[in-house]
């Protein structure tokens, strides 16, 4: 069997590309003409390397990328802006997403796999403590969200407006925040870095993490797994920690974090502060702090990831503890 | 008396991302009404649209053009378009604000220029960095005096390509910017040129530029141009290989004026008044002086919520929209956009001239064919050469 990694040389793609040479699938890989290959064709290793083939071209190129998917059974499209302004993650995760679509389609390919993000939950409107899973409705205000996840829901939409157009089987997985090596354990799910300070944001509420190589099993199974076109999952870690069971953890492992903490009660009416003086000053400061992004990112949650665990056949198998020593500063830059 | 306008409807074309600052600012001109956004991506368009409250997103320009009846259209898409879009609309029947640069070449400037003629529309370049208020400041002491008549500008820019954009253009061989060309600078160096060429009014001064590439890039990264006027003269740095800044020095023969464009301050250059020893402290305490003074001035700016990044291209809109209304000449004169275009034609043409002749010298002639060739191109070097 034959598949197709975008993103390929990324965080997760190197990954994922491992993971299918284990499995014994041929992987061909599309990567930018600019991408280094090195740490991908490390990560893979040089007896598995033989079977990974790598296609060099841009994801706006949908003739390359077509012609690239003939003989493919699954596309997984792995790719994705990270950070940059809207117009920049849209450029690169919304638009290639539509012609990537179209050109599986047209390539004949059975599954195209697309890797989300937890984040496109309209979570500011759901109740505190209550569950999030694969039933929740995605966010309904988009452009209110921060430049990534407004991507990601676009991405989305875009998506599944091809697999109507097309009939192109589609899956979607929606990692929470991927921690790994190299990447560390604080995130924005934590609190605003604000140059060596961390401002917590409560503290309360569980983090939706997943160790990379976790996450990488279940983009796998979403490409393998049988009756699933159509359906999407939720893709986090087992035993998840509360922010400030997190940050104990840091402690414990001997980093200490330097933070100021906000208390719950206190986090919607600082960021509707923020908000009125950015809208007051014309924009002196950036609007990155509003009532309705706090609401999405802060709010106390339970995560469940039962779906991806009874459909896909997947299960985590490195613990939420062992992820967590992994991805410290300290481990190996590559553990 | 006829009724004149007092609101403008305003269109954008290309929804990248410098069309973020061009909406962000428009919204802030209490007589200016965004009526569409345009972009080839109907993605690009939407997210504009929403995030913008504009309340129409299209992807063909003449449907937008017919559906929503603009004054203005902000042409904000790559360089390379510019010159065609531009003549467009203004056959269209709008008047149309270009981001920089103003086109590839002279050839296209002068053709959009006889549009404008033509069609008597107007046009507005993007030197909005005229009117970020830090430069109406130096501008105001260079008037006033301060330092006397202006003998030399030097203009640096620092555009580390590890920026976002940097990053795209260096990793897609086939991007628009490298394709232009002046390349990399093509597309960057119309600001710090221009803040030369405010003070440096010679029509055809002469050039002197080189450029390279830095490091592993494969195409040219640094440059370094110098300009003599009659009286006046210009030196231009452009580097990746430093942080990003933009810094311009004014001097006369009274001293100079060192102009932070990023930290919104102004620091003068004068040598020491006192002898010996004793200047070594009078120039940090004036330092310190200048410090003080630059602090307090920016934290009362800051209190009336006066620090942004683009006040420059909100004010040039404005004085844009005004012309408009009222049927003057805009706010940069065509006969400048035409000289800063040619000032960067001559400049990119030495700087290849200058890379193939050292290739030229390089080359062998042993064919009789080769040697011709190779004698025909160093004539050519030769004659760009006397020329600048």
């Amino acid at each position: 069997m034959s598949v197709l990694v975008t993103g390929a040389t990324g965080f997760l793609g190197q990954r994922l590309v491992r993971l299918l040479r284990e499995d014994g699938v041929q992987v061909r890989c599309l990567v930018r003409p600019s991408s280094d290959l090195q740490s991908l064709r490390q990560s893979v290793g040089e007896v598995l390397w033989n079977g990974v083939d790598v296609v060099s071209t841009e994801l706006m190129d949908s003739d390359r990328c077509r012609d690239a998917m003939m003989g493919c059974s699954i596309v997984y499209h792995v790719a994705a802006g990270l950070s940059g302004s809207t117009s920049t993650l849209f450029l690169s995760s919304v638009v290639p997403t539509r012609g990537l679509l179209r050109a599986a389609s047209e390539a004949g390919v059975q599954r195209f796999v697309l890797v989300s993000s937890l984040g496109v939950y309209g979570t500011q409107a759901m109740q505190s403590g209550s569950i999030l899973d694969e039933r929740s409705p995605v966010d309904p205000h988009p452009h209110l969200r921060d430049p990534y996840t407004y991507s990601k829901l676009m991405q989305e939409r875009a998506a599944w407006e091809v697999q109507q157009e097309t009939g192109l089987p589609l899956v979607i997985v929606r990692p929470g925040v991927i921690i790994g090596p190299g990447r560390g354990v604080l995130s924005a799910r934590v609190g605003l870095q604000l140059g060596p300070l961390m401002v917590r944001m409560g503290g309360t509420q569980h983090l939706p993490y997943i160790y990379v190589d976790n996450c990488a099993a279940a983009v796998r199974q979403a490409g393998l797994a049988e009756g699933v076109d159509g359906e999407v999952f939720n893709a986090i870690d087992d035993d998840l920690p509360t922010a400030k069971e997190l940050l104990r953890m840091c402690r414990r492992a001997g980093h200490r974090v330097k933070s100021v903490w906000i208390p719950r009660p206190l986090i919607q009416p600082m960021a509707a502060t923020y908000d009125w003086y950015h809208r007051w000053s014309r924009g002196q400061l950036p609007g990155v702090l509003t009532p309705y992004r706090t609401a999405s990112i802060w709010k106390p949650l339970k995560y469940t990831n039962q779906k991806a665990k009874s459909q896909l056949g997947w299960q985590p198998s490195i613990s939420f503890d062992e992820a967590f020593h992994r991805s410290l500063p300290s481990h190996g830059a590559d553990a | 008396m006829p009724d004149t306008p007092s609101r403008i409807r305003v269109a954008l074309l290309g929804c990248g991302q410098i069309a973020d600052a061009h909406l962000q600012e428009i919204r802030k001109i209490d007589f200016a009404e965004l009526v569409a956004v345009c972009d080839v991506h109907q993605d690009l368009a939407d997210q504009a649209a929403a995030r913008f409250e504009v309340p129409h997103a299209f992807t063909d320009m003449q449907r937008m053009l017919s559906a929503t009846s603009p004054d203005v259209v902000h042409v904000t898409t790559p360089a390379h378009t510019h010159c065609s879009l531009a003549t467009q609309l203004l056959e269209s029947g709008v008047h149309v604000y270009v981001e920089k640069p103003f086109t590839v070449d002279v050839p296209e400037a002068e053709r959009v220029l006889l549009v404008v003629k033509k069609t008597g529309k107007s046009l507005c370049l993007g030197h909005d960095q005229l009117f970020d208020p830090i430069w109406l400041r130096c501008r105001k002491l260079v008037d006033d005096g301060v330092i006397g008549e202006v003998s030399h500008v030097e203009s640096v820019l620092g555009y580390p390509l590890s920026g976002q954009f940097g990053r795209q253009v260096t990793g897609d061989p086939n991007h628009w910017v490298r394709q232009l060309p002046g390349g990399l600078f093509q597309n960057t160096i119309s600001h710090p040129l221009y803040r030369i060429t405010e003070f440096l009014t010679d029509i055809q001064p002469r050039v002197d530029a080189h450029w390279y590439a830095s490091g592993n890039a494969t195409f040219p990264t640094e440059m370094v141009a110098h300009l003599r006027g009659k009286t006046v003269t210009g030196s231009l740095f452009f580097s990746t290989r430093i942080q990003h800044q933009r810094i311009s020095r004014v001097y006369g023969p009274r001293g100079g004026l060192e102009v932070d464009h990023d930290g919104q301050t102004i620091r003068f250059i004068r040598q020491s008044t006192l002898p010996g020893a004793f200047g070594k402290l009078e120039i940090p305490w004036r330092h310190w002086r200048e410090g003080a003074r630059n602090l307090r001035q920016n934290l009362w700016r800051f209190l009336k919520s006066d620090i942004h990044y683009f006040a420059g291209m909100r004010t040039l809109f404005e004085l844009y929209y005004r012309s408009i209304l009222d049927g003057t000449p805009p706010p940069i004169a065509y006969e400048e956009m035409l000289r800063v275009t040619r000032l960067m034609d001559v400049m990119f043409r030495h700087c290849r001239v200058r890379t193939g002749a050292k290739r030229l010298a390089a080359l062998s002639s042993a064919s009789p064919r080769m040697a011709d060739w190779k004698a025909n191109c160093m004539a050519e070097v030769e004659e760009e050469e006397s020329v600048s």
